[in-house]
């Protein structure tokens, strides 16, 4: 593996390491016998003609002797070799399964070759002791000569030449040896050397051949794989020439010297250029002037590390004269070499994001401000007269000024629910962790929360002994848990029921469960209680108030506190909701 | 803790109905003597004048905000030694750390209970040296 420069890793090429090992072994072994038996087929016509025109001289030469028909027979002989031969070669050459049938057609070849050397090894078992001198030297050389003449015949496979000069050279060693005359026994000693190293050129021969033909398959294979190569190659290419023509976002190839070389259809349609108005401009085409400077330091930067660059925020000019704020990644792609190629921008235009997340934090903004400035008179206002600060009021005055209060507290407990929610999500929520004493906690939620349970006519009431035990959380937001999971118990209590707190030790920690004796969990709202905006029953919501948000903020503050909130249902009847805390060590 | 109970108190505040509200619970509930002033650029004059125990400021109002004249009042000696609360719907607990990091005495957040507020004040002003 190669690591570029810029971080993108990249496979050597398969063809490359295989280069090192023998190529040849990648040569289909059947292929190359089949090339094997096609060179010693092609061989044949050549043999044939050979043998007829040897033939006939010999059979003029040695007809002067006494066994005229002998030499007649064997003409027939050899003429009838010859035939088979070609038979055989006719057979091959029109067999369309002779790759296939390979082995079968080399078999064929070898018993030819065989007969062809038994043919002349019968000449020389018959006409050398009949004939005089001369006629003697002319068959030793007759024979020397067919036996030379095999070995570039048979050379692709030595097994056929070593057959087919075995059949020549035994009846000949024999006749020599056995013809009484001491110089002739010396040559027929002398013949099985002779046929010893024409059997060793032909094996040597064979390896060259099958080495050749070994090395010619796998360059076929290699080219063919190569072939594959460069057509995926060019695939992917026009694949990804497609990905960035039809993506969404602004794709545009740069030169080193900062050169627009290529754009998508996105980039015309965000700066309002045809890309041949763009191409072989400098990018700074589409930087505003005031900021070209900066583009040319960071561009520097870019070139010098070759590191790729994510998140860059750029106002960048339309045609038209307007600016959009664009998000760019930056992408310098370097060969294994160490070289630059180019450099890949691609830009989302995020104008309307930001116009948006200004839209919302102004709204926020105005929800905080706005609307608590006018609620702080409301809700004062009816404070003060249901206070009886203002001496006694009618009853029926009374009654609706304290509904009054109670909605406009309920509007005000909704625009908290919502800027927390807001404020959580977006991040820009900061809890100031300390050290809480566990009990001490849910003892000052019960007394915050006291006046809120006798509306609902409720008690809030520990169960055992409250633990002692310390966590790290933010006081004022688990004070905000636990009223929320307080108000809900009394809430959905029936009149005149007792909600237990319990706190529980577990590994490391601590669990804090409030028990109602409410309706229950709905088995359809389980799944999305702690979801927004929800709640069981949206009667129950008017009747006993809340935002459907409680729940919401309160599984987000648990988990911000590194902890868990979930809910059960409780023996006899009800519900516990409970949160657990990391215990403090 | 100051020597003697909290009684006079000067309120800044551009928003009449919340003025009066304040006004209504500091001398209702609290039994406090107030006065208020709507306009922060004449404030330093009025609080001079009024010689309160403890100043209470609005943070957001025309023409200067609250954190703006409680600098003003750092600068000058007639009122910088006077213990000040800051009373307001928008600030974040990150602003409300800032305003006791300066020198303010306390924050009470917008809405805040009439019925509690001299409680609230007066706990701040138990726990000034």
């Amino acid at each position: 593996m190669n690591t570029l420069v810029n971080g993108i890793e990249t496979a050597e090429s398969g063809a490359a390491a295989a280069v090192s090992a023998d190529i040849r072994d990648r040569a289909d072994p059947a292929l190359v016998r089949a090339d094997r038996v096609e060179q010693l087929y092609s061989q044949l016509p050549l043999g044939m003609a050979a043998t007829i025109v040897i033939g006939v001289i010999s059979a003029v030469e040695l007809r002067e002797g006494r066994f005229i028909e002998l030499v007649l027979f064997w003409g027939g002989l050899l003429a009838l070799v010859v035939v088979l031969h070609a038979m055989l070669y006719l057979g091959y050459r029109n067999d369309p399964r002779k790759v296939q049938n390979t082995a079968q057609w080399l078999r064929w070849l070898g018993i030819g070759a065989f007969a062809a050397g038994a043919v002349w090894g019968f000449a020389a078992a018959v006409f050398f002791p009949s004939h005089a001198d001369e006629r003697q030297v002319f068959l030793a050389f007759l024979l020397a000569g067919v036996i030379s003449g095999g070995i570039p015949m048979y050379a692709a496979s030595w097994p056929v030449f070593a057959a087919y000069a075995a059949a020549i050279t035994l009846p000949f060693t024999y006749v020599l040896a056995t013809f009484g005359n001491r110089l002739f026994a010396e040559i027929a000693l002398l013949i099985p050397l002779f046929y010893g190293v024409s059997v060793a050129i032909a094996f040597r021969l064979s390896g060259v051949f099958l080495a050749g033909y070994r090395l010619r398959r796998a360059y076929e294979r290699q080219l063919v794989e190569l072939q594959e190569a460069r057509r995926q190659i060019e695939a992917s290419g026009r694949k990804l020439a497609l990905f960035a023509e039809r993506a969404p976002i602004a794709v545009l190839e740069l030169g080193a010297e900062g050169t627009i070389h290529e754009v998508n259809h996105a980039a015309e349609l965000l700066f309002g250029y045809a890309a041949n108005e763009l191409i072989g401009k400098s990018a700074k085409h589409i930087v505003l002037p005031k900021y070209q400077a900066d583009f040319d330091r960071e561009w520097a930067a870019l070139i010098a590390s070759r590191q790729p660059m994510a998140g860059v925020k750029v106002r960048n000019p339309r045609r038209d004269g307007l600016t959009v704020v664009c998000d760019w990644t930056v992408t310098p792609l370097v060969n294994p070499d160490g070289q630059l190629i180019s450099v890949i921008a691609q830009g989302r235009d995020i104008t309307a994001q930001l116009e948006a997340e200004r839209m919302k934090k102004e709204f926020t903004s105005t929800l905080s401000h706005e609307l608590r400035t006018p609620l702080t008179s409301i809700i004062g206002s009816l404070q003060l007269i249901n206070a009886g600060v203002l001496g006694d009021v009618p009853k029926d005055v009374a009654e609706l000024t304290e509904v009054a209060e109670r909605n406009g507290q309920r509007l005000l407990d909704l625009i908290n629910d919502i800027l927390d929610i807001e404020k959580i999500e977006s991040g820009k929520l900061t809890l100031m962790p300390e050290v809480i004493r566990v009990d001490e906690l849910v003892r000052e939620a019960m007394v915050l929360n006291k006046g809120f349970g006798d509306r609902f006519k409720v008690r809030f009431q520990p169960r055992g002994e409250l633990a002692a035990d310390e966590v790290t959380a933010d006081r004022k937001r688990l004070l905000q848990v636990m009223t929320n999971l307080l108000s809900n118990a009394a809430k959905f209590s029936p009149e005149g029921e007792v909600v237990e707190i319990t706190t529980e030790k577990a590994a490391g920690k601590l669990r804090v469960g409030v028990h109602d004796r409410g309706p229950g969990i709905p088995e359809a709202f389980r799944s999305r209680i702690f979801g927004r905006f929800n709640q069981a029953d949206s009667t129950a919501t008017r009747q006993k108030g809340g935002t459907g948000l409680g729940l919401a903020i309160c599984k987000r503050l648990v988990e911000l506190m590194h902890g868990q909130i979930g809910f059960q249902d409780r023996d006899g009847g009800g519900t516990t909701f409970w949160f657990e805390l990391p215990r403090h060590a | 803790m100051p020597d003697r109970p909290l009684n006079r108190i000067c309120y800044v505040e551009d928003d009449e109905d919340i003025q009066r509200i304040v006004r209504m619970s500091l001398e209702r509930v609290g039994k406090m003597t107030v006065e208020v002033v709507g306009d922060p650029m004449v404030a330093i004059g009025k609080i001079t004048s009024f010689k309160p125990d403890l100043v209470m400021l609005d943070w957001m109002m025309p023409g200067m905000d609250g954190p703006t004249l409680f600098r003003k009042m750092k600068e000058q000696p007639e009122t910088s030694a006077l213990p000040v609360v800051f009373i307001t719907a928008k600030a974040t607990q990150r602003d409300m750390d800032e305003l006791l990091a300066l020198g303010a005495a306390g924050t009470i957040s917008k809405p805040f209970s009439p019925k509690d507020l001299p409680e609230q004040l007066r706990a701040i002003w138990a726990k000034l040296p």
